[in-house]
């Protein structure tokens, strides 16, 4: 009989080589299927439209960088944009800089009441569009006033809210009386005139200046509310070319401004003047709205500038270096300012008669900055708009309302110091606000001159500004061009989280309230922009113009240095790591010039938690933090390290299945070859020689070796990598050792078992606790050996549940490690239970050799008359007892392994190894059973 | 097929037993020896098979409708050349395997109405077992073999003094410290048996007792044996040794 023979005739050894065989192909399969949901999921993840942030030579930014939108630090100039084009490397190089923080007052906010008085000789010479309503269908007439007067009070208020708590920017209150309005017909020179007047005896509603009165007109009775609240967006140039190169399809709402007039061609002066001729040679509304072009661009879309040209002329803020900017701006907004006005009925002596009701609007998905008009234009309950009877006449009336305050001031950034370092790396931080700024504020003048009253609208103190860029020029007003809108959230959607961070461009990251400023977990608040203090939290840019905008706000002169950053992309396809050189050679090149290159791609999300002081002041001064806030930041290199990280808790599941298995297979195979000293014995009889009598065992034990060979290079090949070939070259040596440990076993003794006389010291043989004590005793060599092998399978368990439980903690704080660590916790799951069944398995196997003897003395008990609960005991006591000898060896192994391998999950690693332990013992007496 | 010990010994009385073993008929001759004695064990058609399971063995059938009475103070041999179901019949009759079909009684009570437990107490009360070969534990003394019985019922000390006169009675009263490997064959049957007898057993199941003896060893277990049949305790014995066949007062010849 050959070796093979005697190999596959010992079923044993070829279990127990089958199971580590087996153990090996599906550890490795599972571990190859993680790598794989690992590397795609953090490939897919860590490269997105641009590699490398390119910014003035700054501190080193290393780490965990802060999320912004354009800070307006400028430092770039344009021969250096010019630059980094020509690298061989680029493929795009977007550039982007805050243009400024424009102020704008909206328009005045009005109530409207129905108050229509049918169709009248008044309205003939009004209603010249094709598109109004033919007069013999005209409805009748209708008004939610009544007939003769009555007393109203209007309370008007604004509050805006943070998301946390709300804030009342003002609530002023007029009395008066209102009633239906009629129609006079006068008889002037030349002929009839017919004009609207309030009921007789109406005192009408007015607000302090600069708001205006009430007004009856064609088909309302108008209440001009008092101003409504400041509102201060960020502008943004960007070059359009450039920045479609980037954002791709995304990115088409760009287009118009690329075919924005060049700088020479947006001397507001000049264009004003132009259309004035224009509509003093008489304009018909087919001509504005479909033509002829002027400068590439439909008169309709010169419309808001007219606008604004009109109203700066008369403000005197229109000089001759004022130009034009065009915009892109923003769909909708975050900010949550509610303007509403309450009316009640009052009698004579201010008493409440009835509560007509009140009447809200909010900034919503429709505002537009910079265009839209009667944001708050609010309708008397039951009122109607019968105005679209006149037909279609908004054409040219739309767009900007007043015009803007420009100013060069920035953004704010809070500065952050570094707090504790949790286990997974996240950073605890603490903002250091800016100053204080007063804003809000309401004009000196009425736009008719007359004194405002500073009462009606109280101003806020907010954290939202700092130094101003010294240009050493004279700003003049420039007038903004609305050339189209865009979605932040779609272009939130299309950059994506990685480019999103560091540099928001349009899209800063919100802040979520974890906690108040007494410590108290408050739910995740998302912090929304306000009129309150809202320096932490700020909104997408409110439009996005071009870099001769940039000019014409800042007024700088040429290749000056107003670039705050450029996102580069890599001129190389594929997925970050195999972009990863070509983006590392041109981060190089480009710090090189002089320019600190941050690269990007291979960054991550991560929440880093603030502790926000100063957030707000009362009346009396008194500043109050805010409490904790989180924000995602970035976290560079977090796909090298999560990579890292994972592919390592990967591997050491893979080793610790494997070397455990293969320990087992030792243990295992020892015991086997114990049960073989009886054929040993024989064979030396018959006159082999020690050394023949071990090559003759080994030669069985090469066979499995063999076997083992195989099934590492056969998966070495299939899923190369060096950890494939370590681990099976590794189970290999292993499996070797214990054949050579086993055929020592073997080696001929001199003093053939000669056992000692009876001790009497031994403990009597008087229960089944007794028995089996003895049993255990008698067969030391045997029961170390299942005691090791049942301690190294616990060790190996607790090392698996550390390595699990430590999976997120290993992954890292960022929101990529959350998704890698998603991707491979279902395998890691699935190979360490089969790494554990594999080891039960096993230690069974270790465990059966003594089964036949087990057999034999029970059923001498059973003869003896010990009943099966008797026997039952005895199986139990004595995998008790074996489990009790390995519990040391498996909770200070799988404590250990747990301290080299996840020393945070070390505590569990070390329960787990004593519950495996706890486990097997039933386990085995039923086995044994 | 009956077996009728009611008879003298030395009216031997060869009765013939028909069994069935694959299918071809054979027979069993018993030869049934007289006495008066009360019966703490009997088997009453018993039949035991083997085999013919879902593995494809073929179907043996190993006794075939066998009846025995044993009484006290009697010693009843089961012979026949091996794989004839000595062996077979001693475990049925000490309750350690079920019958294929038949019933066995101890003190008129059936096996069939008792749980395992109950199984195990009375077996403890009645019967001695002495397997082939005198299979003791590893590890314990001579002594502590003897005592082995006595644990489930507590009385391991209140039984030492009675383990060591059982021990000197079989002629191993200075070998009580040593242990199971320090033995020889005859020497482990000897313990074997007094293990069996620590608890006053009533009888005596021994399978092949002197097998692998040489004749002066085999003489000393017979005599043995010979010995507590004075003291009323039944024997049954597997063996095909022709001085036990000849000692035993009854005797059951498998063919």
């Amino acid at each position: 009989m050959n070796a093979v023979q005697r190999f596959i005739r010992s079923r044993v050894l070829l279990l127990t080589a089958s199971i580590l065989i087996a153990a090996m192909c599906l550890s490795v399969l599972v571990q190859g299927q993680s790598q794989a949901a690992l590397n795609r999921t953090v490939d897919q993840n860590s490269r997105g439209l641009y590699d490398i942030l390119v910014q003035a030579k700054a501190g080193d930014n290393g780490g965990l960088m802060q999320p912004d939108i354009a800070t307006g630090q400028g430092g770039i100039s344009f021969d250096q944009l010019d630059s980094l084009r020509k690298l061989s490397g680029t493929s795009v190089a977007a550039p982007i800089s805050l243009v400024s923080r424009v102020t704008q007052n909206l328009e005045s906010p009005r109530l409207d009441a129905t108050d229509y008085l049918g169709f009248n000789a008044g309205l003939v010479g009004t209603a010249g569009d094709p598109s109004a309503t033919d007069p013999a269908k005209w409805p009748a007439a209708e008004s939610v006033l009544s007939d003769s007067p009555k007393n109203y009070r209007l309370t008007a208020s604004a509050v805006s809210s943070d998301g946390q708590s709300d804030h009342t920017l003002f609530k002023t209150m007029a009395e008066g009386s209102l009633g239906k309005a009629r129609l006079i017909e006068e008889q002037v020179q030349g002929g009839k005139n017919v004009r609207i007047a309030g009921p007789k005896g109406e005192t009408g509603v007015k607000f302090p200046a600069p708001a205006g009165g009430s007004e009856h007109s064609l088909f309302n009775l108008s209440v001009s509310l008092p101003l409504a609240p400041q509102v201060t967006e960020s502008v943004v140039a960007v070059d359009p070319v450039a920045e479609r190169a980037l954002l791709g399809p995304a990115g088409d709402f760009l287009a118009p401004l690329e075919k924005a007039p060049p700088a020479d061609a947006r001397n507001a002066s000049a264009i004003g003047r132009h259309f004035e001729s224009l509509f003093t040679t008489g304009l018909s509304m087919d001509e504005l709205k479909e033509g002829p072009d002027f400068l590439g661009v439909k008169l309709k879309y010169w419309a808001p500038l007219m606008s604004q040209y009109q109203q700066a002329k008369r403000a005197g803020q229109l000089t001759e270096n004022s130009q034009a900017i065009p915009l892109i701006v923003r769909s909708g907004t975050s900010l949550d300012l509610e303007y509403s006005v309450k009316i009640e009925e009052i009698d004579d002596s201010g008493n409440v008669v009835k509560d007509v009701g009140t009447v809200t609007r909010s900034l919503d998905k429709d505002y537009l900055p910079f265009v839209s008009k009667s944001p708050f234009a609010l309708a008397w309950p039951g009122s109607k708009d019968l105005a679209q009877l006149l037909g279609d006449t908004g054409g040219f009336s739309q767009g900007l309302y007043n015009p803007a305050t420009w100013s060069t001031d920035f953004a704010s950034a809070p500065k952050y110091q570094d707090g504790g370092t949790a286990g997974n790396g996240a950073v605890d931080k603490s903002a250091t606000p800016g100053d204080w700024v007063t804003v809000n504020r309401l004009p000196e003048k009425a736009p008719n001159g007359a004194p405002v009253d500073q009462t009606q609208r109280k101003p806020v103190d907010e954290r939202a500004y700092r130094e101003d860029l010294e240009t050493g020029q004279k700003l003049a007003t420039p007038l903004a061009m609305v050339y189209g809108t865009f979605d932040a959230e779609q272009v939130k959607d299309v950059a994506g989280d990685v480019n999103r961070l560091p540099l928001g461009g349009y899209d800063p990251t919100p802040f979520t309230l974890t906690k108040d400023a007494a410590g108290k977990e408050v739910g995740n608040t998302e912090l929304k922009p306000s009129l309150s203090a809202t320096g932490l939290a700020s909104q997408s840019a409110g439009a996005i113009t071009d870099y001769y905008g940039l000019a014409a706000a800042r007024g700088y002169e040429d290749n000056a240095s107003v670039i705050d950053a450029v996102r580069v992309r890599a001129k190389v396809p594929g997925s970050w790591k195999e972009a990863q050189p070509e983006v590392e050679k041109l981060a190089d090149g480009i710090r090189d010039m002089g320019l600190q290159a941050t690269i990007v791609a291979g960054s991550a999300r991560e929440d880093a938690s603030i502790f926000v002081p100063g957030y707000s002041k009362d009346d009396a001064g008194k500043e109050s933090p805010l409490g904790t806030v989180q924000q995602s930041w970035v976290r560079q290199d977090a796909a090298d390290a999560v990579s890292g990280s994972l592919t390592g808790t990967n591997l050491t599941l893979l080793f610790l299945t494997l070397i455990g298995a293969a320990l087992l297979t030792g243990a295992s195979t020892v015991s086997y070859v114990r049960k073989r000293r009886s054929e040993a014995g024989t064979l030396r009889a018959m006159g082999w020689t020690q050394g023949r009598i071990r090559s003759w065992v080994l030669a069985e034990f090469g066979v499995g070796a063999a076997l083992l060979a195989v099934a590492g290079i056969v998966l070495s090949l299939l899923s190369w990598n060096p950890a494939t070939a370590i681990v099976s070259a590794s189970v290999l040596v292993l499996y070797a050792g214990a054949a050579f440990f086993a055929a020592q076993q073997l080696r001929h003794r001199d003093v053939v078992d000669q056992e000692p006389q009876h001790d009497e010291r031994l403990i009597a043989v008087d229960s089944p606790l007794t028995f089996a004590n003895r049993q255990l005793s008698t067969n030391k060599f045997n029961t170390v050996s299942l005691a090791v092998a049942v301690g190294v399978f616990a060790a190996a368990v607790g090392g698996m549940v550390a390595l699990l439980i430590d999976i997120p903690r290993a992954a890292g704080a960022s929101a990529l490690s959350g998704l890698a660590a998603a991707s491979i916790t279902l395998p890691s799951i699935i190979l360490g239970l089969s790494g554990v069944a594999v080891g039960l398995l096993l230690t069974m196997v270790t465990g059966r050799f003594e089964l036949q003897a087990k057999r034999q003395y029970l059923g001498t008990l059973q003869a003896m008359g010990w009943n099966p609960d008797m026997l039952g005991q005895v199986r139990f006591f004595e995998n008790a007892m074996v489990g009790t000898v390995a519990l040391p060896v498996g909770v200070l192994g799988a404590l250990g392994v747990g301290l080299l391998l996840a020393p945070y999950a070390s505590i569990w690693a070390a329960v787990a190894g004593l519950v495996a332990v706890l486990c097997w013992i039933p386990i085995a007496t039923k086995v044994v059973r | 097929m009956n077996n009728d010990l009611n008879l003298d010994r030395e009216a031997h009385e060869r009765m013939t037993a028909s069994t069935r073993r694959g299918g071809h008929q054979t027979r069993a001759n018993t030869i049934v020896k007289a006495a008066d004695h009360a019966t703490p064990l009997e088997l009453s058609n018993i039949t035991i098979h083997y085999g013919g399971g879902k593995g494809g063995a073929e179907a043996v059938n190993v006794v075939d409708d066998f009846d025995l009475t044993l009484h006290a103070g009697e010693m009843h041999c089961v012979a026949g050349r091996s794989g004839s179901g000595k062996t077979s019949i001693l475990t049925v009759g000490a309750g350690l395997t079920l019958p294929t079909s038949g019933r066995v009684f101890w003190e008129g009570d059936s096996l069939e109405t008792m749980g395992d437990d109950e199984i195990a107490d009375r077996r403890r009360a009645l019967i001695g077992y002495v397997d082939q070969g005198g299979a003791l534990i590893d590890g314990m003394s001579a002594l502590e073999n003897v005592l082995l019985p006595a644990v489930p019922d507590g009385e391991v000390d209140k039984r030492r003094d009675m383990a060591k006169d059982l021990l000197d009675l079989v002629g191993l009263g200075r070998r009580m410290r040593h242990r199971p490997a320090q033995l020889s064959g005859g020497e482990r049957q000897r313990v074997a048996i007094a293990r069996a007898l620590i608890l006053g057993t009533r009888v005596l199941v021994v399978d092949e007792p002197t097998a692998s003896l040489d004749r002066a060893s085999a003489n000393r277990i017979i005599s043995i044996l010979k010995d507590t049949t004075s003291d009323g305790i039944a024997v049954l014995v597997a063996s095909h040794d022709h001085e036990l066949v000849r000692q035993s007062d009854t005797l059951t010849e498998l063919i």
